[in-house]
This record gives C-alpha cells, structure tokens and sequence, in this order.
C-alpha cells in the first residue's frame, strides 16, 4: 500500500479503535488483533503491519503500566531482571523477520491468538505456595510483596525455577519481535506458570516489560523502514484509545464473563490467520 | 531515593512520555486530513520524501509537515521506554542496588544497540 487516503487513514483508525477495545476486554493486548484486521480489511503488507503494531504495543503497555507502577504492584527488580532477556530475544526475532515468509508470521501469529484464547479458559486463579525462597531467588533479590486489596493485605512471593522462567522469557521477546506484538500471554506464562509469582504480580510486571520488550525491536523496524506513519499514527492512536476505554468498560462489568464473550472471536481470527498461511504457501 | 519516590518517578516519566508522544502523533494525523501527509501546514511545498524515512526530520519539521509531526511522536513514543529504564538505572544506583543498577544498565545498552546500530 502506497497511497493512502483521508477514508483508508480514518478506516484504519476506527479498525485499530476497534482492535483495542475488543482486545482489552479478551484480555489480550490490542497488536494481536490489529495485523489481522490490517492484512485483512486494508491489504496492508505484513511488514508494515508489524512496524505499525509494534509501536502501538508501546503506547498501551506504557500508559497501563504508569499506573501499576504506582500501586506497587509491579516488581520492578523482577521485571528489569527479565527484561535481559526479552530485549536479546526481541533484537534476535526483529532481525529474523526479514528472512521469514509472509506466511510462516501468519502461521505463528495463528497459533499465538490460539493459545491467548486457551489461556483464559484454562487460567486458574489459586493462591500463591509460600514455600522458602530459593538460594537464587535471594542472591537476586527476587522475593517481595504486594498488597492485595480484595484479601485486604500484604502477600509475600518469590520467584522459583528462574532459569527455566528466563528462558521462556527469551522466547517471548522473540515471538514479540517477530510479529510485533506484546506477546503479554507468553510473558504471564512464564512468570505465572513457571516461576510461580501470583497472578496480580504476572500480569502488571507483563505489562511493565511489553514496552521495553517491544522498544527493543522496534528500533529496528524503524530503521529497516517498516514504520510507515500514514499507518503507524492511526495504529496507535486506535489502539491506545481503544485500550483506555476497554479498560473503563471492564470495570462495570465481570471480567471472566467478558472474556468469555469473545473467546469465539479470538479463535475465528487464530484460525484465519492459520488458513491465511496456508493458503499463502500453495 | 525511597522506593516510593522511585516508583512515582518512573511511573510519571511512563505517562509524560505516552502523553506528548500521543499529542504529536494526533497532532500530525489531524493535519494529514487537512493538507496531506506529505503537504505543510505553513503552505510551503509537498514533500518528497519517503514516508518511511526518518531523515532531515528537522528541517521537515519546519514545515510543519503532517508526516514530520506524527514521525516525531512515534519517535519520542519509542524513546519513553528507553527513557523509563534510564531513569530506573539512576533510581537503582541511588537506592545502592548496585546489581541491579548493572542489570538496568546492560538492559539499556540492549536498547540503544537496537535503536543506532541494528537494523
């Protein structure tokens, strides 16, 4: 797509407003949906779909993570220590994209919506084993605490199994470098799932890393000249809107009931984008 | 520095960051509907550059180039990260965390390799 006019700017804003909304009700992150709806609806090339997505990314992380910052539920050490390796694994996916086929991104970019799609049915939302911090765990300071305001006070955590939680983590900046996305369901599985950190702690440390994650492989995507603005400014834009007000439409309501809602819609567009890849490579 | 000061600054560079990032963005995005992308708000003359190039911004800029003005917001929207764990390598280096005042530290030279050198 080269030319672009006021109609596809607006349509492109409008879509990616869409995007977030509905992805932050699905309890998914907005780019998940945008390169989708842009490959899809506009023809857009994937590429700058990715360059468009990936700045987006960094908006909405960045705006959700300045407020949990604040309420102390973020743990900065344990987002910092992590983030050593979803920035290399970003740099590393950023840089193998441009030697990937169109089809292949689809391909993944499929099996990751699916996967965001299993998870909120299979997430489960037990309490945290307090067992004795790891020798590790303390050596990096990786034990803390937060306060939870539903049980009304401070629960203590530490982090477990880190090399394996690091190496997931790895993998998810990959993933986010390669598509462009926050890839936010892999980094709450590594940080949930493996190291066993409540979920709170998961999914608002998640948040406080998807911006650096993304910045990371961005630089790259800008410099390679896959950030076209005509694109990436209603993109982001959209998206980041979308996002605050999905947010302001989750308090109201119950949030599993919503996800539930539009659980069908995550795995119509997990399938497209598999079909799509397919498809592309006969 | 307290943790809490800490936490208040790194949360408040986050949300000055998204916020003027965001401003110039719609900023520009808003006057591609008026006079073009590649047109100028101080009637001057279209612009021939690629829409993907980051070059001359500056001098665009001077124009009041639609294009110009959302490419310096989506820049100023990747450096909030970069500025975010800046701001935490002093915040750590203040609270004596020299671990992880290092570990911040190499997490930025991460970034600003990726941003001037790879591509």
């Amino acid at each position: 797509m080269i030319q672009t006019t006021p109609e596809t700017d607006l349509g492109i804003f409008l879509v990616s407003l869409c995007a977030g909304v509905i992805g932050s009700l699905a309890g998914v992150g907005g780019g998940i949906l945008v390169i989708p709806a842009l490959t899809t609806i506009f023809g857009v090339d994937i590429r700058l779909a990715v360059g468009a997505s990936i700045v987006s990314v960094i908006a909405t992380s960045s705006g959700a993570a300045s407020a949990y910052v604040r309420d102390r539920i973020t743990d900065m050490r344990i987002g910092m220590f992590l983030e050593l390796a979803t920035t290399t694994g970003a740099v590393c996916g950023a840089i193998v994209a441009a030697y990937v086929s169109a089809s292949l991104l689809f391909l993944l970019l499929g099996l990751v919506v699916l996967l965001s799609a299993g998870m909120q049915v299979a997430r489960l939302q037990e309490e945290v084993p307090t067992d004795e911090p790891s020798h590790l765990a303390v050596r990096l300071k990786l034990t803390s605490s937060y306060p939870d305001r539903r049980l009304g006070r401070e629960i203590p955590y530490s982090a477990r199994r880190i090399p394996l939680g690091f190496a997931m983590m790895w993998f998810a900046g990959v993933v986010s470098g390669l598509l462009g996305i926050g890839s936010g369901v892999l980094k709450v599985l590594a940080m949930d799932g493996a190291m066993r950190l409540p979920m709170k702690v998961s999914s608002a440390t998640s948040n406080f890393m998807i911006g650096v994650t993304a910045a990371a492989s961005a630089g790259i995507y800008l410099s390679r000249g896959d950030v076209d603005p005509r694109i990436a400014a209603p993109v982001a834009l959209g998206v980041l809107l979308g996002a605050v007000t999905g947010a302001r439409l989750l308090q109201r309501v119950s949030n599993r009931s919503v996800r539930m809602i539009f659980l069908p819609v995550l795995v119509a567009v997990g399938l497209e984008m598999i079909g799509r890849s397919l498809g592309l490579s006969i | 520095m307290n943790p809490e000061r800490f936490r208040v600054m790194v949360s408040t560079v986050l949300l000055v960051g998204v916020s003027i990032s965001a401003a110039l963005i719609a900023l520009g995005f808003g006057a591609a509907f008026a006079v073009g992308w590649q047109g100028s708000l101080l009637g001057q003359g279209a612009s021939t550059a690629a829409a993907t190039d980051y070059a001359d911004l500056p001098a665009r800029l001077a124009k009041l180039e639609p294009l110009a003005i959302s490419q310096l917001g989506l820049v100023a929207l990747l450096a909030t990260p970069v500025l975010r764990v800046a701001a935490s390598v002093v915040g750590f280096a203040l609270e004596k965390d020299r671990l992880y005042a290092a570990v911040t530290l190499i997490v930025l030279a991460v970034l600003l390799t990726s941003i001037f050198v790879l591509r």
